[in-house]
């Protein structure tokens, strides 16, 4: 324990009446802090509710723009395509998140250990317009857009959140599991296949739930490599495919009142995806917890939720 | 427990891929080909008229067009590396970028004009402007709509005395290009200042993506003006100005104004560049920011027949060009036809 | 001889694990510097044409050919810095009251709704902004600044429904559900002996935080508060649907501006030239690096001071 000197004198000092107002200045301070932050998610959730909800209509999710100029139309080559793009994007980032989460918790040393940390670390931080600028140069440069490169874009950005997720809940694994079982002549690999993994199963697909949500929400790295789309649904990912966050970008920009509405409902629908994952990423990881650990899961909710809520 | 909730996530995962799919059946069943596709970008000054040839080309073809309107500037640069079969720009190229393009050629398909959109409530439609004063209102010299330059042109009128706040475009524009070219031409203060191209450094004012972007700024900022294609400022109901043109008329962007102005084109020049702003004394009628539009093409292309079929029908006079007069798109004048099939013609495989 | 084809096989198993996750692990960090090296590549040319003296330069005249960082890089760090002045104290004070005044019930609810607002994606942030917060600042928050503060450089002239003000307001709501919960994370750290300590002494709440928790934890919510910051520093969308997207060194907040994020994310498909092209990529290498020096920082500090660092 290590207790830093005081810079405050911890003697009480001045009248009792005075420090007890100071006490309640201070306290009503932090109150209404939260209740202004949590006033401006009501405040952005219900605009959308209040505005996307009647916008949501059948059409909505069977057809397509309409031509210039023209009311009606709908958006679903945009579901379609964000459905395809993330799918693709958590298929590659996946298994590499997860392997390597295995090799950092399995086999390195403190300093490949540390150095895999701050690298992911390090990948959170990238602006995600960098990273889909990082992606145009090496995928869509010199030839054309495609869903892929979005997903590959997608897949750099839920790489990091679901490696450090999986280390977390691997670090979890009560060490005796292992052992018992190295101890009963297992083989290593073994091991890690059907006792740890199985373990920290809820947790790992927590993670992977937690990126796709992120992933879900991105524009940047789309508008580089997956924004000449056509007017039509198509499930084909080797052609740029219309999003959901891009259309909401495009449309929230226009004059068109009827663009606006779709834009609601689309941001509508986005909202809710995420928000839903995002609940039961928790009730996942909550129960996962408290059937591997009890109290000392507390303390590493420090970096595990510092990882998850950076969007 | 676990077992039960590892259940429960790989059941959610499948019942989501079997909607997708069956979502995605659903509709691709509409879906053409995709080899059936032709894939272009640039200009949104053209775009509301490429998404009426996107229709009925493929209810006639089969072929997909899918069209983004990204900015000309884009579009260029789309072209160029070759990321898409066939750019669209209103700003011609210059000698580097026909370089940097590898052998490319530029064909005017379609001709409308710029209007300047304004929003002030209680004011009359088609306010008088002239270039000299336009401007001096983008170069942020007159900031209120009350100036004594804008009363003087339009004497009668009650004028707020609102701020003027002018919108451009932030993205690498042709219609940017025109209105450069167009105030370039009429005051020597902005030539010398800032120039023509496909952007510029904006001395006032917002900027906005593309030509919708624009338009939305305008339709919700009270007193802002900006420069945009007619066919938005039309569809979204915005008021737009009338400006005095070389003969001393005040002229608006209507077809006949247009029409007049693209007259003014004799002869067209081997790289096909054609300017009409400000066209000289000869036309009362001709109203002073139209431009043509242009697609860009590369002369060897595998895609080469099925361009060709495309332009060809966006060129035609009672196939593509019929949709324009609608969206105030005036049918490309006879002289300029024939340079630009002549043009088409060397689109090869 | 079952038992020697079993260890084999377990064998062969081991180094196949072991490899493949290898190879894993090495991907990732060659990812980063993968991602370093492309950017840098793609701004090379505008580089070597402009050097070091793009940093700041003012003018970004396409039609010139002449592009200059500075308007941008004052952009980004200028309306950090306020997005940061609001965000931060709000932070903080979240975090004590979640750590130390909310009842039991509240504090999970209210705790879960503020880590809520980081999962809501940045281009509904900015729609957002756009039809609903827009107006807004134009009609009442412009206006009530203006009467109050509006002879200070920083709210002069008249609000419009986009502007940099627009912009601080939308990165603050960016900011405050990191920075908070790892705040209000870093307050439950504090041993409670020490607290107790302080109460026992006969000081109100607010002298304990002050004198006990917040020393106790300043590293930690320094690095929390740079955490955030390196969010701002890097968004693109929201800010470029509010900012108004025009270049210039503008202290006024209701003024419109641009920041590097923005500006790239905005332009960078269309760019028409070359040259416009890589020196948008120069600006992306300019916020790679000021990024990765804000995240490198804040790693540094908690690893320095973190408690509960682990030592494995």
């Amino acid at each position: 324990m290590s207790a830093q000197p005081a810079q405050y004198s911890l003697r009480g000092t001045g009248r009792m009446k005075r420090r007890k107002r100071v006490n309640l200045a201070m306290e009503i301070v932090a109150t209404a802090a939260s209740a202004v932050a949590v006033a401006a998610l009501v405040w952005l959730v219900v605009s959308v509710l209040i505005r996307g909800l009647p916008a949501l209509n059948l059409d909505l999710f069977t057809k397509n723009q309409a031509l210039f100029g023209q009311a009606g139309g709908g958006i679903a080559n945009a579901i379609v395509g964000s459905f395809v793009i993330v799918a693709f994007a958590t298929a590659f980032a996946f298994p590499v998140g997860v392997l390597c989460a295995i090799y950092v918790h399995e086999f390195a040393g403190a300093t490949i250990r540390q150095a895999v940390r701050t690298t992911l670390d390090v990948l959170t931080g990238v602006p995600s317009i960098l990273v889909g600028i990082f992606v145009f140069s090496i995928l869509v440069a010199g030839g054309k857009q495609s869903a892929l490169a979005g997903s590959v874009a997608l897949a750099i950005i839920e790489l990091p959140l679901i490696a450090r997720g999986t280390q977390e809940v691997l670090a979890l694994v009560p060490g005796s599991l292992r052992e018992a079982s190295l101890a009963l002549g297992v083989s290593r690999w073994r091991t890690v296949l059907s006792v740890v993994l199985p373990t920290s199963l809820s947790g790992i697909l927590t993670g992977t739930m937690l990126a796709i949500a992120r992933a879900a929400g991105e524009t940047a790295p789309l508008l580089v490599t997956s924004s000449i789309v056509a007017n039509s649904t198509s499930l084909d990912p080797s052609k740029a495919l219309n999003s959901l966050p891009v259309t909401i970008f495009v449309y929230s920009e226009s004059p068109d009142p009827n663009q606006h509405a779709q834009a609601w409902a689309a941001a509508f629908i986005l909202l809710v995806f995420v928000l839903l994952t995002n609940v039961a990423a928790r009730a996942f990881l909550a129960r996962g917890r408290r059937k591997l650990e009890g109290a000392p899961a507390r303390r590493r909710r420090l970096r595990v939720y510092h990882l998850f809520t950076r969007p | 427990m676990s077992k039960k909730l590892t259940l429960l996530g790989v059941a959610c995962v499948v019942t989501l891929a079997a909607l997708a799919a069956i979502l995605g059946a659903a509709t691709t069943a509409n879906a053409t080909r995709t080899d059936d596709q032709l894939v272009g970008a640039g200009s949104s000054f053209v775009a509301p008229l490429v998404s009426q040839w996107q229709n009925d080309y493929q209810t006639k073809t089969g072929v997909q067009i899918v069209y983004s309107p990204i900015g000309s500037g884009g579009g260029i640069s789309a072209i160029s590396a070759r990321t898409v079969d066939f750019g669209a720009s209103d700003a011609p190229l210059t000698p580097d970028q026909f370089d940097a393009c590898k052998g490319c050629v530029q064909i005017p398909w379609a001709l409308s004009a710029t209007s300047i959109a304004y929003n002030l409530n209680g004011v009359k439609n088609n306010l008088k402007m002239t270039g000299p004063v336009l401007a001096r209102i983008f170069l942020g010299d007159i900031t209120q709509w009350d100036d004594a330059a804008i009363k003087a042109l339009n004497p009668g009128v009650n004028l707020p005395s609102t701020k003027i706040t002018p919108v451009y475009r932030s993205d690498n524009s042709g219609t940017s290009y025109n209105f450069t070219d167009y105030l370039s031409a009429v005051s020597p203060a902005w030539k010398s200042k800032i120039g023509v191209g496909v952007n510029a450094n904006w001395p006032a004012g917002v900027g906005a993506k593309g030509s919708s972007g624009v338009a939305g700024v305008v339709a919700k900022t009270e007193g802002a003006v900006c420069y945009v294609d007619i066919a938005y400022a039309k569809t979204n109901k915005l008021q737009f100005m009338s400006i005095r043109n070389r003969a001393g008329k005040y002229t608006t962007p209507g077809l006949r104004g247009i029409k007049a102005a693209a007259a003014s084109i004799k002869k067209v020049p081997a790289s096909n560049e054609l300017h009409i702003v400000d066209p000289a004394k000869g036309d009362p009628l001709a109203y002073p920011i139209s431009t043509f539009t242009y697609v860009i093409l590369p002369t060897k292309t595998d895609k080469a027949p099925q361009l060709r079929r495309f332009v060809f029908y966006a060129l035609n006079p009672n196939q593509g060009q019929k949709f324009g007069p609608k969206l105030l798109f005036a049918p490309i004048p006879t002289v300029v036809l024939v340079a630009s099939e002549k043009t088409l013609k060397k689109v090869q495989s | 001889m079952q038992a020697r084809t079993r260890r084999l096989g377990d064998r062969i198993g081991d180094v196949a694990l072991r490899l493949l996750t290898g190879a894993a692990a090495l991907g990732c960090i060659g990812l980063v510097g993968w991602i370093v090296y492309e950017i840098f590549e793609l701004a090379w040319p505008a580089i070597t044409e402009e050097g070091l003296s793009f940093v700041w330069q003012t003018t970004w005249d396409p039609v010139h050919e002449v592009f200059g960082a500075f308007d941008f890089i004052f952009g980004t760090l200028y309306t950090s810095f306020w997005a940061l002045l609001i965000a931060a104290p709000i932070s903080v004070a979240i975090g004590l009251y979640l750590s130390e005044l909310a009842p039991a019930g509240v504090r999970g609810i209210v705790g879960t709704l503020v880590e809520m607002r980081a999962a809501v994606p940045s281009v509904v942030i900015g729609l957002w902004g756009i039809l609903v917060l827009g107006p807004v600042v134009k009609d009442y928050i412009g206006p009530a600044l203006g009467a109050v503060l509006g002879w200070t450089p920083f709210f002069k002239g008249t609000p419009g429904d986009v502007g940099q003000l627009s912009a601080v307001i939308v990165l603050s709501i960016m900011i405050i559900p990191i920075t908070s919960s790892i705040s209000r994370e870093l307050f439950l750290t504090v041993p409670p002996d020490l607290k107790e300590a302080a109460f026992g002494l006969g000081l109100t709440r607010w002298e304990m935080v002050r004198g006990v928790v917040l020393p106790f934890t300043r590293s930690g919510v320094f690095a929390a508060i740079i955490l955030g910051l390196g969010r701002a520093l890097g968004e693109a969308i929201a800010v470029t649907q509010v900012i108004g997207n025009r270049q210039g060194v503008n202290w006024s907040l209701f003024e419109t501006g641009d920041t590097l994020a923005s500006r790239l994310a905005n332009t960078f498909y269309g760019a028409s030239s070359a040259l416009e092209k890589s020196s948008l990529a120069y600006l992306g290498a300019i916020l790679l690096v000021i990024t990765l020096v804000a995240n490198i920082g804040a790693q540094l500090i908690v690893y320095r001071f973190d408690p509960l660092r682990e030592r494995k």
